[in-house]
């Protein structure tokens, strides 16, 4: 099965600076992992702030463009993998190990279409 | 045969035939519902012909045989679906006479007790499954309303399939945690049939249920110290019951209890439980719970005085593998006992106590420990705030005994 991983944080401990100590180290650690998870990893990638977020939402069939995420939280979807797994015993296995700072939630979830 | 015998001979068979289906098809609705063809077909073919020797056997092969019936039919209608092409069939030889129906239980308890599944699903699922409850038992002893439960069950079972939650024992590295899940979701089912101290409400064969899948539990986990544990302590719990309420039906507290009533041989089983649990993992915190429970039954006649040392020392120990709130509030109990009442509140004071609002045994202690300390008007509140929550009517009793003694 395939399974989406969606990375939620609070971004502010990242800063806006790409190059921000926790970010390099938090960088770093995606790779080594994204290494270690080799054809596991179908795909996956950070997000950039949830401030260049562009939010369309449909309200009785009208479209309205809005700035920012969809939902406004404490923590927000940083990043996400996509991975193949046999089971959910097997996803979770893998979600446990995404790297992530002191708080944080890695949401798994079955994509729909069986890969 | 009459319709309530085989009744009864469906449902002993249910567990096993179910949880072998599902592990077979991998998929839960499949398992129940060729089960219920069975069943059906079996009432209309015994009728005429009488049961076979082997009930539960002709059972599992029908079921399969639906079960087979089912999936061809699907794929037939289907025919380009390819998630359906994963289920091959054919290969399979249809079980005979002779097969023996392989015992699944144990993996289908994990695939219930998932820690996937909702917490409030896993016991209702449990005890649909593996014990073969009715949806509409289960929702009586939950208390909640009959399409209330099915509807968490058809959750609970649709997430199963979408999540893929796996059919598999878990694997060595996750047997804590998921060991754990199970025994939790055992403790709240049971947890809702110990409520009912008089056992006469729709408690009652619900308790019965969990003596079954704790011995199952304990049978097919023979090395671990906590499903062992949990037998006993459903067992030691269970052989206070008729002790457990009097002629009027109010509630009697344990340390008040005539051992004299207590069920002997239920008390026998739980010790050889216990002496298991002891030699495997004797600080497991469920192995000190029921070495607390077995002190208790230690005591054979009310003359003798309650074991209220012992049972400190062992909650003493207790908090130093499992310190929470709930434990905290059971150990200031004896602690009344053995250092004072003031000690004890003192004790229960320190619990933060929003997480315990709704926790009627807090009040209902708290409420004694202040009436015994004299301090009256506060008991009355305490009084009041725990008979806002009690559900049953012999602890309800009770509690208004308490308080009326309080303003004589």
């Amino acid at each position: 099965m395939q399974y989406m991983l969606l990375i939620y944080e609070d971004e502010r401990i990242y800063g806006p600076d790409l190059e921000s100590p926790a970010a390099r180290e938090r960088r770093a650690q995606h790779i080594a992992y994204s290494r270690e998870l080799g054809a596991t990893r179908l795909a996956g990638s950070g997000l950039k702030d949830s401030t260049a977020a562009t939010t369309i939402r449909t309200a009785a069939g009208k479209q309205t463009l809005h700035d920012g995420p969809f939902a406004e939280s404490r923590e927000q979807l940083g990043g996400y993998y996509l991975i193949e797994a046999p089971d959910l015993d097997a996803a979770i296995a893998v979600a446990k190990k995404v790297p992530l700072s002191q708080n944080g939630a890695v949401e798994i979830r079955p994509l729909l279409v069986p890969g | 045969m009459t319709s309530a015998a085989l009744g009864l001979v469906f449902r002993e068979a249910s567990g096993r035939i179910v949880a072998a289906l599902a592990s077979r098809f991998r998929d839960l609705d499949l398992a129940e519902d060729s089960f219920a063809d069975a069943c059906a077909r079996a009432l209309e073919a015994w009728s005429r012909e009488g049961p076979p020797r082997d009930a539960a056997a002709w059972l599992y092969r029908t079921a399969y045989r639906c079960a087979v019936d089912t999936l061809r039919r699907r794929r037939t209608e289907h025919r380009f679906a390819p998630e359906l092409q994963r289920n091959a069939i054919e290969e399979q030889p249809l079980p005979d006479e002779w097969t023996p129906i392989p015992d699944e239980r144990l993996r289908l308890i994990f695939v219930c007790c998932h820690p996937a599944v909702a917490l409030d699903a896993r016991a209702a699922l449990t005890l649909r499954l593996v014990c073969g409850l009715a949806t509409r038992e289960i929702a009586r002893a939950f208390l909640l309303a009959e399409p209330t439960l099915a509807q968490r069950l058809i959750r609970a079972k649709r997430k199963i399939a979408e999540a893929g939650v796996s059919f598999e024992v878990p694997e060595p590295e996750a047997w804590p945690e998921r060991l754990d899940a199970v025994l939790s979701t055992i403790e709240i089912a049971y947890g809702r049939a110990h409520e009912d101290a008089a056992g006469s409400g729709p408690h009652f064969n619900y308790a019965a249920e969990m003596l079954e899948i704790t011995r199952v539990l304990a049978e097919l986990l023979p090395h671990e110290a906590e499903t062992a544990a949990m037998a006993a302590i459903v067992r030691f719990a269970e052989a206070r019951r008729p002790a457990r309420v009097d002629a009027h039906g109010i509630m009697i507290p344990l340390a008040d209890q005539d051992p004299a009533a207590w069920v002997g041989p239920l008390i026998a089983d739980a010790r050889r439980y216990l002496e298991r649990a002891v030699l495997l993992r004797p600080r497991a915190p469920r192995v000190l719970q029921a070495s607390i429970h077995a002190a208790w039954c230690a005591r054979r006649t009310l003359a003798e005085p309650p074991p209220w040392s012992e049972i400190l020392a062992l909650y003493d120990e207790l908090l130093r593998v499992r310190d929470d709130s709930i434990v905290r509030l059971n150990r200031a109990v004896a602690l009344a006992e053995v250092r004072g009442v003031d000690a004890a509140l003192a004790e229960i004071e320190s619990l933060a106590p929003r997480p315990l609002d709704d926790f009627l045994p807090y009040h209902a202690v708290r409420a004694d420990l202040l009436c015994r300390a004299g301090r009256c008007d506060e008991a009355l509140v305490a009084y009041d705030a725990a008979l806002a929550l009690v559900a049953t009517s012999a602890e309800r009793l009770w509690l208004e005994r308490q308080r009326a003694a309080l303003t004589e």
